[in-house]
């Protein structure tokens, strides 16, 4: 069973493919209350790549490390730190925890290259992203909302999404 | 001269044997499938983001409402996220009560699966009820735990909300002699009926390589010849305290994955009755008495998985360090699985896609979420 | 890969055994089996075979003490007094947010008491989980057996609190080991909250009347009970007594021992001599700005004629409180004798009131506190 860590994969990718992965700056999540405890900042320790160069770390994973197993792609938006964070989770077929490869896009206009052509299995992973936080994936053949239907408007995971009243309705009702 | 023109046809979205409300896309050729897109979304709920304005305990039954056939299952998961994100310990007791209730789980998930997927091959219902007769007496069992049949909301943080009352165990026992029998019927019934086997030898085949490709988890990867199992490769839980074989199938096609299911309830048996036996010397009680459930983790993120009966069930949750989640991601198995339909039913005859897609064994509370 | 604790096995997919047909025939043979057996009767979970079938509605199954469906509310058979305090915390943790509490309040003195006035649960959006019965810290609300409960009519399902009341008895009858587990606490905590209860807030309201019957019931007991046995007590039976009665005893105890401190003398029985008792100073100030805020809601007329009133206030404020709507309790009631009783209590006052309602119910709750602490002095 392969027992790579976080560490151990930043130093490996660091090495053999220089510039990709980023210093991960800490993440305040919410504003910090103006009393009481403080809850602090959020240093992540799994790699943090380069938005542009996430289709070579991940085949990187598949073909070097031989993670070939991609379980998961999860985005997050942290709107007070102003950028939405996408963590792609793979695993060895051989068992053992798991590695994460994390990238930071802005808000505005974020675009990714897509793992579907690689990995026929992101694709749902991938619309999903799509549909909930509006993170276009350049590349992927079939991009459309998945769960929400075509002609609907913005992307409802986001933290400034409206929480309530429904704009087909109204505010009122 | 005959002109032949390729046809788009839906299955679904209501149609008896979608398992809910799920469309099919296919593109027919004559009886030939050339390409099926599956559309869903029907009952999308935005269970994310319900989550993200509940605290995390109060978020507990709303996992109950992903896969309502396991519900133990996905509290277990979304128990060990939360637990891995606060430092929550579990007493060795509630642990084994929990593997208890995730085992049962799965043999009630498969009976009920195999009948469903029988079903859809035009057995009319009688594999079916022999299947949820079965399930009704675990289902009997969780009432009594838990107080509700499907929705059981049984886990805390920390453990489990009660212990097991004490006609559990007498009761469990008396399940104990019946489910080997129940088992070894349903393979006479199932494993060389030559309708059966028409109907499944040959059909959906995902062969290993394309199965790891589109990330699918559970029986059906394990059908394919992936000897991976969440259990075993990076056990949680006290799965690592059990004796179990992980069975795998040959070809990957419907048939390799009924006897894979059939195989796994025989397995489930097995971890149960070491549970039995290894239960009364147990530590600690039903929960751990320090753990709050009002928990206020650190700021952080955490994935957790288990195995669940239809596969990699994961959380994946972001604290912003108050009592609700910043982030509540699920894994979903069906969800996932669900990418290879296409593939999968590519080349078959329309007949066929209700068998594949019964074999993936899907819940659509789990795929739109 | 390899695997700790276990084997891979690969599944034999064909054991080739039978010829064609003969899976088919085994197959049917299963069938035919179970068939056959399904005529006798099986409950035992060994069995695979045989008719497990519950004839529902006639035969109903058992259901274990821990299933849950509903929540109700659960009141004590003895004192008809409800376990909820309103604290709110089942409100906080339901998921669905369909639990609806308004928390009572003093009607004297505004002040919360640890009771719902109301308690609404949507049925038709609770989602059964259970956490409500669970965070309950006075063990009020409990999970109900009954699922029976379809019904045409969307509305029916919105469950007020007089539709919620259960006794204990019920409970107890449904889940009788989960009851005695928490029987202890829960019953100690309901005592502690009674003694805060004034008149019959916190009460079942189904039970309202039958609890009014009672103590008027115990009352006449009192009253033919040698009257030396329990002067200061309004109604002291020779038998043991309830929570209200304990509570009002308490309060005359208090008052008694108010007039002591202020005065010392005997009080005489009118207002006047009231005047005299507010030795306290402070607390008479701060019962008479009290007054004067209600007073101002009621209308700038009342203003006067709430004053004095306060004025009229023994020493220990709290305990005239009590005794006050205990008094406008019984007042409500005896709607005609009251303005006799209010006149010359009020002719004490500065002002001749324009606004009569809250200058009556003002004079009443002097006079009544007036009276009392003469009761009391009189009684030393």
């Amino acid at each position: 069973m392969p027992h790579l860590r976080a560490e151990d994969l930043r130093e490996m990718l660091g090495r053999d493919l220089p510039g990709a992965v980023q210093d991960p700056s800490p993440l305040q999540i919410v504003p910090p209350p103006s009393h009481g405890p403080q809850h602090g900042s959020f240093v992540t320790g799994d790699a943090l790549i380069d938005p542009s160069r996430i289709l070579e770390a991940a085949l990187y994973m598949r073909d070097t490390l031989g993670y070939t197993y991609l379980s998961d792609i999860a985005v997050t938006d942290y709107l007070t730190d102003g950028l939405l964070e996408v963590v792609y989770r793979f695993y060895h077929v051989d068992g053992g925890p798991s590695l994460a490869l994390k990238a930071r896009l802005p808000r505005e206009n974020p675009a990714l290259p897509s793992l579907t052509p690689d990995w026929p299995g992101a694709n749902f992973h991938e619309r999903e992203a799509f549909d909930l936080y509006g993170i276009t994936f350049v590349g992927h053949p079939f991009l459309r909302r998945i769960y929400m239907w075509d002609e609907f408007e913005g992307f409802p995971m986001r933290k400034d999404f409206p929480k309530q009243g429904d704009k087909y309705i109204g505010e009122d009702e | 001269m005959i002109k032949t023109e390729e046809l788009q046809i839906n299955i679904g979205p209501q149609h008896p044997s979608t398992h809910g409300v799920f469309r099919m896309l296919v593109t027919v050729d004559g009886e030939t499938i050339t390409d099926l897109k599956p559309v869903f979304g029907y009952l999308h709920r935005n269970h994310e983001q319900i989550a993200e304005v509940n605290t995390y305990l109060q978020n507990m039954p709303y996992t109950d409402r992903l896969d309502y056939f396991n519900s133990m299952a996905n509290n277990h998961a979304y128990a060990i996220a939360v637990e891995k994100l606060a430092g929550i310990e579990v007493p060795e007791r509630a642990e084994y009560i929990r593997v208890l209730m995730v085992e049962l789980t799965r043999v009630l998930n498969h009976a009920g699966a195999l009948g469903f997927l029988i079903n859809d091959m035009g057995a009319w219902q009688t594999q079916l009820a022999f299947g949820m007769r079965e399930r009704e007496k675990i289902l009997d069992l969780f009432e009594s735990a838990s107080g509700a049949r499907l929705m059981c909301n049984y886990f805390r943080f920390g453990g489990v909300v009660r212990d097991l009352p004490d006609d559990f165990m007498p009761r469990l026992k008396d399940l104990l002699v019946a489910m080997p029998a129940f088992i070894d019927e349903l393979e006479r019934l199932l494993r060389e009926n030559e309708i059966l086997l028409q109907r499944s030898e040959g059909i959906g085949i995902l062969p290993r390589d394309l199965a790891i490709a589109y990330s699918v988890t559970g029986p059906v990867l394990r059908a394919s010849g992936v000897a991976y199992d969440v259990r075993k490769a990076e056990p949680y839980s006290v799965y690592d305290r059990f004796d179990f074989d992980v069975p795998v199938g040959s070809v990957g096609d419907v048939y390799d994955r009924i006897l894979v299911r059939i195989e796994e309830m025989r397995q489930s048996k097995r971890i149960i009755e070491q549970i039995i036996e290894q239960l009364p010397d147990a530590q600690g009680g039903h929960i751990n008495p320090k753990a709050r459930q009002n928990v206020r983790p650190p700021v952080g993120d955490v994935y957790a998985r288990v195995e669940s009966p239809k596969g990699e069930l994961g959380f994946y949750l972001v604290s912003d360090g108050s009592t609700k989640p910043y982030r509540y991601k699920v894994r979903a198995p069906s969800f996932i699985n669900l990418t290879p339909l296409g593939d999968m039913c590519r080349g078959y005859k329309v007949a066929d896609v209700v068998v594949i897609l019964g074999s993936i064994d899907i819940v659509m509370g789990e795929v739109d979420r | 890969m390899d695997i700790q604790r276990g084997n891979i096995i690969v599944m034999d997919r064909r054991t080739g055994k039978l010829r064609a047909g003969q899976g088919l025939l085994q197959g049917l043979k299963v069938v035919w089996d179970h068939w056959a057996a399904s005529f006798r009767k099986n409950e035992n979970f060994t069995q695979i075979r045989g008719n497990f079938t519950v004839e529902y509605p006639d035969e109903r199954l058992q259901l274990p003490q821990a299933y849950r469906n509903m929540p109700v509310l659960l009141y004590d058979d003895e004192s008809g007094h409800e376990l909820c305090t309103g604290c709110y915390q089942c409100q906080r943790i339901c998921p669905p947010q369909v639990i609806h509490i308004t928390q009572a309040k003093d009607p004297v003195t505004g002040k919360m008491v640890p009771a719902a006035t109301e308690f609404i649960i949507e049925y038709d959006a609770c989602m059964s989980c259970g956490f409500c019965a669970e965070v309950c810290p006075f063990d009020s609300i409990k999970m109900d057996h009954v699922f029976e409960l379809s019904t045409a009519d969307h509305d029916s399902l919105t469950m007020r609190k007089a539709q919620l009341n259960r006794p204990i008895s019920y409970y107890t009858s449904i889940a009788p080991d989960l009851w005695e587990g928490v029987k202890a606490g829960a019953m100690k905590k309901l005592q502690g909250n009674i003694k805060r209860r004034p008149g019959v807030i916190g009460m079942a309201p189904s039970l309202t009347e039958k609890i009014k019957a009672r103590r008027q019931e115990l009352a006449e007991a009192a009253a033919a009970a040698p009257p030396a046995a329990a002067p200061a007590a309004p109604a002291a039976p020779a038998g043991k007594l309830t929570p209200e009665e304990k509570a009002a005893k308490l309060a005359a105890m208090k008052a008694a021992n108010a007039a002591k401190k202020a005065g010392g003398e005997a009080a005489p029985a009118e207002a006047p001599a009231a005047e005299l008792s507010p030795a306290d100073a402070k607390a008479a100030k701060l019962a008479a700005i009290k007054a004067a805020n209600a007073a101002k809601k009621a209308g700038g007329e009342a203003a006067p004629a709430e004053a004095p009133a306060a004025e009229l206030s023994p020493a220990d404020a709290k305990a005239a409180k009590l005794a006050a709507i205990k008094a406008a309790n019984a007042a409500k009631k005896a709607a005609e004798a009251a303005p006799a009783v209010a006149a010359p209590t009020t002719g004490n006052g500065t002002a001749a009131p324009t606004d009569e309602k809250a200058a009556r119910l003002a004079a009443i709750k002097a006079a009544n506190a007036a009276k009392k602490a003469a009761e009391q002095g009189n009684n030393e």
